[in-house]
């Protein structure tokens, strides 16, 4: 799951400090898979010229001499963007996190939280699709003359761009999948128009319970909560995915509490349960849902699905 | 070894007791304060007179909410910990007559964190209560291990226990690492165990803070009834066994007490470092070697520690919540050096 990786990976200066045990897992999702939207499915290759210069999400210009055949994805997100594009035949390899659409999983794995260079190498890449690692690994495949296109979609805006990005980088037709994306999202946002506003506490992980990981300014997942009328009790943070006391969510008070870790075993008789939060009006009313956080956290092209989902939260809220 | 051993002794035979006694008020005086203090900061701005009125039965909505059921619990929480890791530290020093150890180095801690997570990848939602007696499990394995390694061939010395300590934290921090990184393919559910391990105090229910009070409360106990026997180790265990003492049982006694405390501390707020090692060094020479006073000292003296050190993790940066052990880093290391310094001074 993008999001998790992320904030793992923003641990690991705090833990070579620390005395601990290092080291940053990222359990992917257990979530079930889900039909890619018929949006994305349709859209169709169209012949583009190569070669091709993109600029990708770290500012770097990036040349493909030829149209790919051999793309290795990292990163889920980007994953279902390559399929969503039509590249389903072109990917040889994806990282352990990709699930979706259901053939992805069953391409070659080129690891997990860490990319395995060899694999890449081996796989006789000629296009590597990438989230943002620092460890060095894209650099070394950089380095052995293969494109790296590192594409890390934060806001709403970033996934539009990204289907643009990827289609201009595969020869496919990016800016009808941007299109369509959009199209969704704006049918939502008019739809939220008519729904009363909500405070919506988006739960991202709760395993220090005295720190939750929520979404925040700059994360898609506080964009979809914008957009389908919520307001999100993490607005006033500085980082996508900042961690809100439990003392500040109490007292934001949401109406709605939206469990992004229901599928690492977080339950609503647990949220029930956790000392101090019957004072809530979500909890009060019960009004604590699950979602998949396989639709829900991830920047990718079904991020239009994902906002319908939020609208039908908040609407169905009292 | 025997040396330092001496040397803790003799630089600190027993304190004057007029400083022993203003000591011992001043830390039983600052306790409370510090609790008060801390439970008056947070990351949601609530006016004194109100959290008092919170505590006090009075006070009803989110207000009163925060302050009995979070803040409060995290606050005692917090002087459990410390109070617990510089009992811990206390009692391994006395045992190895060695002014360095502390629960970190014996592989006490790690062996708490081991538990703790074996516990949170395969216990379920309904285990959190036992977190802390999975961390007690773990600590005593990991303990009771390092001193049978570090006892093969004979004699125990301090510097095979350190050893097996090192080797058992890396092996503990080892297994972690791989149940964190394997977790998505073992469906274990881990997630950002380190929060758990570095974030820092927190507690998950009520009913996990009460298990954590009975057993530190035992640990003590047991702290307060071994240090006359302890007293007799600063010259050697073989002299301690020819002034009567058990020495086989008290070990193995001393050994349960550290596991209970430091596995507590490690269940409630994870690896915090500095406080098992730094406390017992700065309440020596003011109370004195003896062991039944120092362990009081410094439960006390720990537990002010802790939850200073807790409000400033939630002041420092707020609202950004700092990890306790980077604060008890940034402090204790320094301290510990000017400590080193100056005792290394005296003793030229």
């Amino acid at each position: 799951m993008d999001i998790t990786r992320r904030s793992l990976l923003g641990l690991v200066p705090a833990l070579l400090v620390s005395l601990v045990i290092a080291a940053c897992g990222d359990p992917g999702s257990v979530g079930t898979a889900r039909p890619a939207s018929p949006a994305a499915a349709s859209v169709s290759p169209s012949p583009a010229a190569f070669p091709a210069t993109v600029i990708d999400f770290q500012g770097k210009s990036v040349t493909i001499p030829t149209r790919p055949e051999r793309i290795v994805s990292v990163g889920p997100s980007n994953t279902e963007f390559l399929f969503a594009l039509g590249a389903a035949e072109r990917i040889v390899g994806v990282d352990d996190f990709s699930d979706e659409p259901a053939a992805a999983k069953s391409k070659d794995k080129v690891g997990g939280v860490k990319v395995n260079v060899e694999k890449v190498v081996s796989l006789r890449a000629d296009l590597v699709v990438s989230l943002k690692i620092s460890d060095g690994s894209l650099d070394r495949i950089a380095a052995q003359g293969i494109p790296v296109l590192v594409v890390d979609p934060r806001g709403i805006a970033d996934a539009t761009r990204t289907a643009v990005l990827l289609g201009t980088a595969i020869g496919a037709d990016g800016a009808a999948l941007a299109r369509s994306m959009q199209e969704g999202l704006d049918a939502v946002k008019a739809r939220a128009a008519a729904v009363k506003k909500k405070r919506v506490f988006h739960e991202v992980d709760a395993s220090d319970p005295s720190k939750l990981y929520t979404a925040g300014p700059g994360s898609f997942i506080h964009d979809l909560i914008e957009l389908a009328g919520g307001i999100n009790v993490a607005a006033g943070t500085a980082s996508p995915f900042p961690q809100l006391s439990v003392e500040e969510v109490i007292s934001s008070d949401p109406e709605v509490i939206v469990l992004g870790d229901a599928s690492y075993g977080v339950t609503v008789e647990q949220v029930l349960g956790r000392p101090g939060w019957s004072s809530i009006t979500a909890v009060k009313n019960r009004r604590i849902v699950p979602v998949d956080a396989n639709l829900m956290h991830r920047p990718g092209p079904r991020l239009a699905k994902a906002a319908e989902t939020y609208l039908e939260i908040i609407a169905g809220t009292p | 070894m025997r040396a330092a051993g001496r040397a803790i002794a003799i630089r600190s035979p027993s304190a004057p007791i007029g400083i022993r006694a203003a000591t011992l008020v001043t830390l039983a005086v600052a306790l409370p304060l510090c609790v008060a203090y801390a439970t008056l900061v947070g990351a949601v701005a609530i006016e004194p007179h109100r959290v008092l009125a919170a505590l006090f039965g009075g006070g009803q909505g989110t207000d009163a909410i925060i302050v009995r059921e979070l803040r409060l619990p995290r606050v005692i929480a917090a002087a459990l910990v410390g109070g617990s890791l510089a009992v811990a530290g206390t009692l391994l020093q006395g045992l190895l007559r060695n002014p360095l150890a502390d629960p970190f180095v014996t592989g006490t801690s790690a062996g708490g964190s081991l538990g703790l997570v074996l516990l949170l990848a395969f216990g379920g939602a309904a285990a959190t209560p036992f977190l802390p007696v999975a961390a007690f499990a773990g600590a005593l394995l990991a303990t009771t291990l390092v001193w049978r390694l570090a006892g093969l061939g004979g004699r125990t010395t301090v510097l095979t226990v350190l050893l097996a300590g090192v080797v058992l934290s890396s092996f503990a921090g080892g297994v972690v690492t791989f149940l964190m990184v394997a977790s998505d393919r073992l469906a274990l559910r881990l997630r950002s165990i380190l929060d758990v391990l570095i974030g820092g105090v927190s507690i998950r229910s009520a009913g996990e803070l009460t298990i954590a009070a009975a057993i530190v409360a035992l640990g003590v106990l047991a702290a307060i009834a071994l240090g006359p026997r302890l007293d007799a180790y600063a010259f050697g265990e073989e002299t301690a066994a020819t002034l009567g003492v058990d020495t086989e049982r008290t070990t193995v006694a001393v050994l349960a007490a550290v596991a209970l405390l430091a596995g507590t501390a490690v269940a409630l707020a994870g690896l915090v470092g500095f406080v098992g090692l730094v406390v017992p060094h700065a309440l020596r020479p003011l109370v004195g070697a003896p062991h039944r006073l120092l362990a009081l000292a410094c439960f006390l003296g720990g537990a002010s520690c802790l939850v200073l050190a807790d409000a400033g993790a939630r002041v420092v940066l707020a609202p950004t919540e700092l990890p306790v052990g980077v604060i008890t880093g940034l402090v204790g290391g320094p301290f510990f050096l000017a400590l080193l310094v100056r005792t290394r001074r005296m003793a030229v």
